[in-house]
């Protein structure tokens, strides 16, 4: 699909069971998305995916897809049961590592990162304890 | 972008957020390949990063490894014992599992230029350090109607390791008069019931009931749950039983060695979270401990079992990406258990949070708490948490709580409380109660604290039909309990005047002397 991007997805140490417990998946996201996150007319969502908890419609400015439009993405469409779990205050949820192509995401900007086609980006919650 | 909270500057002149690594992004510890990972504010790549996890390993474990410590700057590691490690199924016990089978137990070193097994005669994988190594998983499903019992799973992740041998474990065996044989040897230990007040509240006086009724290890430990108070006391009371059942196993089992897979992140948790309930005396035990069963009187001292946690200098974090980039494959906890509230759960959230913007200051509670000590000795070992106890702990509770009532009206609602229970709430009316019926003396403050502590959101109900007693752990009847303070094993003795005066006679002072 044009303007899309493939981007895969891995889920480690436990989060996997908030997402279908599907450790692996990968999701089409728009090459450029608005720029309040709002994920109401992504090209990933569908009729049997839960109702998005972002209905507001977009202010019409977009920005080339991030992270941060990533994990919201994620939480609207993907994700199937206690969203307070993944995300928190606006962002990915304390104890929750981001790997992006195998690097720390706090090396490459954490939310701001910029998505490129076929990136791989590893969510790893680290709650499990001793 | 983060706002400095001034409401007199402009909105938008918002405070540049602080950086979380150095200026560079290549690997500080090569230098030659950008980094992949930041660890406290520290750049590495993913070559460098694994080397250096396992070196704080085995620098927070060897230095205990050998009986003595001798003289020598790198000893040969040789241990007196066999080793055991505690198994939860997390991330950090996971980890461990796998750090110890390949520094340790690994039968294949790899070898140098010259065919010589690399790293000298010294290196730890070339040498046999401990003759061989249990793993103990202790299954909780027993305690929680419908949980999914994991006992299989974890075997099949140990079997992944083939010199480890795999000690299953089941909490409601703390309940369990075979197991306490087993491990103990004795035969003949009784089980104790603490009486229930009218309203089910586990009372302050913690007498011990006069009847015994038969209920198997799992209603037991039902029954035991249910009777505390909130759900930091189950919390609390899972963790331990858990410990001590591992602990005995380990001991009985000829170990030496018991390491748990505690992270420096976990670690921080629990020490925050024990000194929280009360249990700051043995927070020295949380780090490290030299533990071993109180021998009755009698019987030669046993083997002392060092208790350590050689992640307590790797953070969570690193635990997580060490368990991806080395394909460590990690089960989890039960979703269930996860759940419990209480004090450690949110101590955790608090942990978890401060640790994602100020990674440093998770490091700084573990290193605080390294340096506190105990003001004095300990008087004896904790009957339920088989930790050092604190001395004169009622006299303490008696100079801060309210122990009597001088209003008529609130003496008179004493009425309802059983008078076994009512002695101690009740100084005007004389006790009743046998020294031996009480099991006050025998806890520490703060299992004492588990089992009498009181909730804000109310008290439980005990529902009609429902026993008016609670079973507690099969150790804590162990070697008896005695009115006159005699507990064997020279936990407690109470001393004779006469004694008492040998001791001080060198120091009074004689009335003749102040006439003089």
């Amino acid at each position: 699909m044009a303007g899309t991007m493939m981007i895969k997805l891995v889920f480690s140490g436990g989060l996997e069971l908030l997402f279908s417990n599907e450790r692996n998946q990968s999701v089409l996201i728009p090459s450029f998305v608005p720029s309040d996150n709002s994920t109401h007319s992504s090209p990933s969502s569908s009729s049997s995916t839960p109702s998005s908890y972002n209905d507001t419609p977009s202010t019409g400015e977009t920005k080339a897809a991030d992270l941060e439009y990533l994990i919201y993405h994620l939480r609207d469409h993907l994700l199937k049961e206690r969203p307070e779990l993944f995300m928190e205050n606006g962002t990915i949820r304390p104890g929750i590592l981001v790997l992006i192509n195998n690097t720390d995401w706090e090396l490459e900007g954490e939310g701001s990162y910029q998505l490129r086609n076929n990136d791989e980006i590893v969510f790893i919650s680290t709650l499990h304890g001793g | 972008m983060s706002s400095c909270g001034n409401p007199a500057v402009e909105e938008q002149a918002l405070m540049p957020r602080r950086s979380k690594f150095g200026k560079s992004k290549d690997c500080v510890r090569c230098r030659l390949k950008p980094g992949n990972i930041v660890i406290r504010h520290a750049v590495y790549c993913k070559e460098c990063f694994t080397p250096i996890v396992e070196l704080k390993f085995r620098k927070a474990l060897e230095p205990s490894v050998n009986a003595r410590a001798g003289t020598s700057k790198r000893p040969k590691l040789k241990a007196s014992g066999n080793l055991c490690l505690g198994f939860s199924g997390g991330l950090g016990s996971s980890i461990l599992l796998d750090m110890v089978h390949n520094t340790y137990f690994s039968n294949q070193p790899p070898l140098d230029d010259s065919g010589k097994p690399r790293g000298g005669i010294n290196h730890p994988r070339n040498a046999s350090v401990w003759p061989s190594c249990i793993v103990c998983y202790v299954e909780v499903c027993g305690a929680f109607p419908g949980m999914q019992d994991k006992t299989e799973d974890i075997r099949t992740i140990v079997e992944q390791y083939p010199s480890f041998d795999f000690v299953p474990l089941r909490i409601e065996d703390a309940f369990d008069e075979s197991w306490w044989t087993k491990v103990s040897g004795s035969n003949s230990t009784p089980q104790v019931w603490l009486e229930l007040s009218k309203e089910g509240l586990i009372t302050d006086g913690l007498h011990v009931a006069s009847k015994v009724t038969g209920l198997t290890p799992v209603e037991a430990i039902r029954l035991y749950l249910s009777s505390l108070p909130t759900q930091t006391a189950i919390s609390s009371a899972l963790q331990n039983l858990t410990r001590v059942l591992i602990l005995h196993t380990a001991h009985s089992g000829g170990s030496s060695h018991l390491l748990f897979g505690s992270s420096l992140t976990s670690l921080s948790i629990s020490l925050l979270s024990a000194i929280s309930q009360g249990g700051g005396y043995a927070i020295r035990e949380e780090l490290q401990e030299e533990w071993a069963p109180v021998a009755t009187s009698g019987s030669k001292p046993s083997n002392v079992l060092r208790v350590i946690r050689p992640l307590r200098d790797v953070t969570a974090k690193e635990c997580a990406v060490y368990a991806w980039w080395n394909n460590v494959s990690v089960i989890g906890r039960d979703k269930q258990r996860r759940a419990i509230l209480g004090i450690a759960a949110l101590t955790k959230n608090f942990v978890v949070g401060l640790e994602k913007d100020y990674p440093s200051t998770v490091s700084t509670i573990a290193r605080t708490c390294e340096k506190l000590e105990p003001k004095d000795a300990p008087s004896g070992q904790c009957r339920l948490c088989k930790r050092p106890m604190q001395s004169a702990i009622q006299e303490w509770k008696g100079r801060i709580s309210i122990r009597s009532y001088s209003d008529d009206k609130l003496a008179a609602d004493l009425a309802h409380i059983p008078l076994p229970c009512r002695s101690n709430l009740d100084t005007s009316t004389p006790s009743q109660v046998p020294p031996l019926l009480a099991l006050t003396d025998f806890l520490c403050y703060s299992c004492h604290t588990t089992l009498t502590s009181r909730s804000s959101r109310g008290v439980k109900q005990t529902a009609p039909g429902i026993s008016s007693v609670t079973p507690l752990p099969i150790w804590v009847g162990d070697r008896g309990l005695h009115g006159d303070g005699l507990m064997g094993g020279g936990a407690r003795r109470k001393i004779p005047e006469q004694e008492m005066l040998d001791t001080v006679a060198n120091f009074l002072i004689d009335k003749q002397d102040d006439e003089e």
